[in-house]
């Protein structure tokens, strides 16, 4: 997108005198930054305050059932936290959602976006309405569906299938780690699979027509041309797709809380932070937590522009 | 589109009836759910045996009104209005990017995305310490502000995407025909932004009627809890009672506004969602 | 907001219907809350924990009481307990003043009273003279009462008569957990407990070590590295013997793992009822279920109950203690008034009354003289004895933190190792304390 901000108008003001013309650059910059400092403003100052004050508080022995007990002890708080078992147990569980529902969601939103994209005109609508049910439900909603669908007192699912081997009436779902993360993640992949699978819709509508007819006259087999032709072509938005996503599940919360509370070995990073800080109200020791997480996005980020060479200069943004 | 054959329709009407229950079990699901009599709900069946309205009494004007109809109404208050400022301040700001030629562009941007993965419950600590301390904590703005975090980026990137493709010419003709530049903005430019504005409204709705986090950190009373986290805390008959029935009926209410917005506008928000990657 | 889609006359006259809209949805928003500035005389705000109503209709009933001179507003608390501490401490250390009145849990009592206005000596004698000697206990932190007890709450043993019949049990002696888990066992029915990392994980290992003549917290009182815990012990080793066989051998059903009270009671309307603890709102839910065409009368003929099972034989039985007592937060702008609403609340007739129509026991002994409740809750002597006997779970400001322990170490029961648990949960739990490790 960035290399179509050349702007329009700039070739009228190619004519003037010089002065007129610098007169007239300054009026347009005063004006862009009236336009869009607002926005930058805020922008700011709903994260880069708070996240800077949470740095402060986290080298702070503080709880806030007891404020007069305020220390101040440098870092002991991130290497209470870095030294603990529970930060990186949580944080293998985060992983583990992430790359699992961000693979799962890649497959399946590539179908739904083919699906959508190939289309006949008169189901098209209906396709793309029923895909974006799901993207636009509440996350919560989306949690207790699944969550009242298998659990064992008000689901259903374990007597309908109650035929495969590992499935019986009895089979607690919330009640282990494994059968527990896989319902939290179905929750997951369900509510977001459409925003990947629009993601990769418009990359889809990139790909030369051209060239896949070529193919195709060239007596390619249908994998062939996906191989060769579309998903090369696709390249920069599956990447986008994929980090924006990926960086989405890592904050994951909602589900996680809704269902199991991070029991059965579930927890997620940010349930930890927000445990620490919102439940015990262990201020001190939740801000390095939360300093901990926002780096770590810091370094996914960072990690998928560089080695991946991540484009992002090209995108709508996040959901 | 050439003109399909008879075993390819057979194909979309599969394709077709596999896209629609994956998309819609578990609303369907939920749904059920939401008719069922508090002894019904341990059958182990997908349907009601005998379907019954009274989860949704219950919580419109039943005994757990007080909890639902406060929270549907910040929730509402709420998302209208932090989406309203997210519009205003975004299509300020998109325009001027698009538009206009200064320094910083790139900066804002880029600052919109960095926003946009930040990990929200990083900054519910300092701002729930924050917002004890200057009163906001438990109010309106108090969410409001901070879901400008959420729709504010998207917003940008969005319509900064729309108005790059209007055709601003279009502006320059009209006035040159002899119309006034408010004439021409508003005959030929509102018409071609306003769907766009429109689109990215509906986005930021979604988004913030979503949130969870902020919802449940930073209220504690019915004066500013939103309905997500007003979910978590309903009740059943007793204090030990699951209240499954009354969650999946308000559950179904609020999603009634989602279905309807994709119902009537799903070209709009796909071409919304897809636009900036599409020109990209 | 109005004036920031200034763009021309004509998007101004847009922006500002538009402003109007808004304008008239807050408005209206604000209206619905119900608060009229008619009134002048305070209004004082009651923080309520969720039940059948019952709370909201004694503060209508105290604000016609006192004539005018204030107004009681409740505002709800979340479901569970742990949850309904986290608001009040955030509320409570935000400073705020509209914490009037509150309904506390009793465990979470001492973390609360740094902020909390003390009882005036002549409220604490009048709202105390019959109140139930394990229901007063949870109303103090180091001997000073700091709150006025409200209701009590505690866990009967609820039976199925066949199923005690088969056993060869006989129930109007005390009963040991042994007992039950060997007649569940031989009848292959399940056991109605909880199981669940939740709050009632740690009053299920509290009543256990009660009854076995130990105590989860050695010292209350004593500040964070320096307290003492009881689990490494001889009744440690019991409770985590009993709750490591309910698990190991399922006998308390499939969803033990996740098992709260309302799942208890789902399994124990089941044909694989047997035996299950769990508090009085069983009765009037089993009898709701019955009108309502979904369980059998004969089902509800069979339900018998006694006092909470004994670890062993030899010593008594310490049934858990829960309940709702009222506090006045300290910034409140009229504790006195406060004061003065609670007592209208907490008198026996209203005891009473909140029994019979929410369920929930009575703290004044005086409450259950009311012929009707002998009516309505045959149950009504077990339920008293009990309260009698229940012991409070640990008092200390830190008790979330040992309860969260509790509840990550000790379930699910299945993974409870008598040798092992208790030690660990000991350490783990002391550590935290102590800052050194996450919870």
């Amino acid at each position: 997108m960035s290399s179509t901000t050349t702007n329009k108008r700039s070739h009228a003001a190619d004519k003037p005198a010089k002065q007129v013309h610098s007169d007239r650059v300054k009026a347009e910059r005063r004006l862009g930054w009236y336009l869009a400092g607002p926005a930058f403003v805020v922008m700011l100052a709903v994260t880069l305050y708070p996240i800077l004050q949470a740095f402060v508080e986290s080298l702070f022995s503080l709880r806030l059932t007891a404020p007069d007990q305020s220390e101040f002890i440098w870092f002991a708080n991130y290497i209470t936290v870095l030294t603990d078992v529970v930060w990186w147990r949580d944080l293998g569980v985060t992983l583990l959602i992430t790359v699992i529902t961000v693979t799962v969601e890649l497959v399946l939103g590539f179908a739904l976006a083919l699906v959508m994209h190939k289309a006949i005109k008169s189901l098209r609508g209906l396709l793309r309405t029923a895909i974006l049910v799901p993207y636009g439900i509440i996350t919560v909603v989306s949690a207790y569906a699944w969550f009242y669908a298998f659990d064992i007192n008000s689901g259903y699912i374990n007597s309908w299938f109650s035929w495969l081997p590992f499935i019986s009436p009895d089979l607690n779902w919330f009640a282990d780690t494994w059968t527990a993360l896989f319902v939290i993640m179905a929750s997951e992949i369900w509510k977001t699979t459409p925003f990947i699978s629009l993601l990769l819709l418009a990359g889809l509508a990139q790909v030369p027509g051209e060239l896949t007819e070529a193919a195709e006259v060239d007596g390619a087999t249908w994998w062939e041309r996906m191989r060769r032709v579309v998903i090369p072509n696709m390249k920069a938005a599956i990447m986008v797709a994929v980090l924006f996503r990926a960086l989405d599940a890592f904050r994951i919360f909602d589900n996680v809380f809704i269902m199991t509370n991070g029991e059965q070995g579930t927890e997620v990073l940010s349930l930890l932070a927000y445990r620490t800080s919102i439940t015990r109200l262990e201020i001190g020791l939740g801000s390095a937590i939360s300093v901990l997480l926002f780096i770590c996005v810091l370094l996914i980020a960072f990690a998928a522009i560089k080695l991946f060479k991540v484009d992002l200069s090209g995108t709508t943004g996040d959901k | 589109m050439r003109s399909s054959t008879r075993k390819e329709k057979i194909w979309w009407a599969i394709i077709s009836v596999l896209v629609l229950i994956y998309a819609l079990f578990p609303v369907a699901s939920i749904f059920a759910t939401s008719f069922k009599t508090p002894s019904d709900l341990t059958s182990g069946k997908f349907l009601p045996t005998n379907w019954t309205g009274e989860n949704y009494e219950q919580i419109l004007v039943g005994s757990a009104q007080d909890l639902f109809l406060p929270a549907l109404r910040n929730s509402i208050g709420i998302t209208v209005i932090a989406t309203f400022i997210a519009v205003v301040l975004a299509t300020l700001c998109a325009y001027a990017i698009a538009r206009l030629n200064f320094p910083g562009k790139k900066l804002i941007l880029t600052t919109a995305l960095a926003v946009s993965i930040f990990p929200v419950i990083s900054i519910v600590t300092p701002l729930f310490n924050l917002w004890r301390n200057i009163g906001l904590y438990d109010t309106w703005p108090g969410l409001i502000i901070p879901y400008l975090s959420l729709t504010l980026p998207i917003s940008i990137w969005t319509l900064a995407a729309f108005f790059r493709q209007i055709p601003w010419e279009l502006e320059q003709a009209a006035q040159v025909d002899g119309a006034t530049s408010w004439q021409a903005f508003r005959k030929a430019i509102v018409p071609l932004a306003a769907p766009g504005v429109f689109t990215t409204a509906i986005i930021a709705f979604f988004i913030a009627w979503n949130d969870f986090v902020y919802g449940i950190s930073l209220t504690s009373t019915e004066a500013a809890r939103p309905v997500p986290a007003a979910l978590a805390f309903f009740t059943g008959a007793s204090q030990f009672q699951s209240p499954t029935g009354a969650i999946s009926a308000a559950a179904i209410i609020v999603t009634i506004p989602i279905v309807l917005l994709v119902l009537f506008f799903q070209r709009q928000i796909v071409s919304g969602l897809t636009q900036g990657a599409v020109k990209g | 907001m109005s004036t920031q889609i200034g763009k021309g006359p004509r998007a101004h006259s847009r922006g500002r219907r538009l402003a109007a809209t808004i304008g008239s949805l807050v408005i209206s928003a604000t209206l619905l809350t119900g608060c009229g500035p008619e009134r002048s005389a305070p209004t004082l705000t009651w923080y309520i924990n969720p039940d059948a109503g019952g709370q909201a209709e004694l503060a209508k009933r105290c604000t016609e009481a006192a004539n005018g001179d204030y107004f009681i507003e409740t505002s709800l608390l979340p479901r569970d307990a742990a949850a309904q501490r986290e608001q009040l401490a955030r509320r409570l250390a935000a400073g705020d003043n509209s914490l009037d009145i509150m309904s506390i849990d009793p465990p979470f009592i001492p973390e609360l009273s740094l902020f909390l206005e003390p009882v005036p000596e002549d409220v604490a004698e009048r709202t105390t003279e019959n109140t139930l000697e394990g229901a007063l206990a949870g109303a103090m932190w180091q001997d000073e009462l700091v709150t006025v007890p409200f209701w009590a709450n505690t866990q009967i043993l609820w039976y199925r008569e066949s199923v005690a019949e088969a056993a060869n049990l006989d129930m109007s002696q005390p009963v040991t957990w042994d007992q039950i888990m060997e007649a569940a066992e031989n009848q292959n029915k399940d056991l109605g407990v909880q199981g669940g990392a939740a709050e009632s994980m740690t009053v299920w290992v509290n009543a256990l070590i009660e009854s076995a003549g130990g105590e989860i917290l050695r010292n209350p009182g004593a500040p964070a590295d320096q307290l003492e815990l009881g689990l490494t012990s001889e009744a440690g080793r019991e409770t985590a013997r009993i709750i490591g066989t309910i698990g190991d051998k399922g006998l308390g059903g499939p969803g033990l793992a996740t098992s709260n009270e309302n799942d208890s009671l789902t399994g124990f309307q089941t044909d694989d009822g047997s035996f299950m603890v769990n508090y009085p709102f069983v009765w009037p839910a089993l009898n709701a279920a019955v009108e309502a065409g979904t369980l059998e009368q004969s089902v509800l003929d069979d339900v018998g109950w006694a006092l909470y099972p004994r670890v062993s034989e030899d010593q008594p039985t310490a049934p858990p203690l829960g309940g709702i007592n009222l506090g006045v937060g300290a910034e409140s702008d009229h504790p006195e008034l406060a004061y003065d609403a609670i007592e209208c609340i907490v008198q026996p007739e209203y005891q009473t009354y909140y029994f019979l129509t929410n369920g929930n026991p009575p703290s004044n002994s005086e409450a259950y003289e009311d012929p009707r409740i002998e009516e309505e809750f045959p149950m009504a002597s077990t339920i008293r004895e009990s309260l009698e006997l229940a012991a409070p779970r640990p008092q200390t400001e830190y008790y979330n933190e040992i309860s969260s322990g509790i509840q990550q170490e000790w379930s699910p029961p299945a993974s409870v190792e008598p040798n092992v648990t208790p030690e660990e949960s000991e350490e783990f739990i002391l550590a935290v304390l102590r800052g050194e490790k996450l919870l």
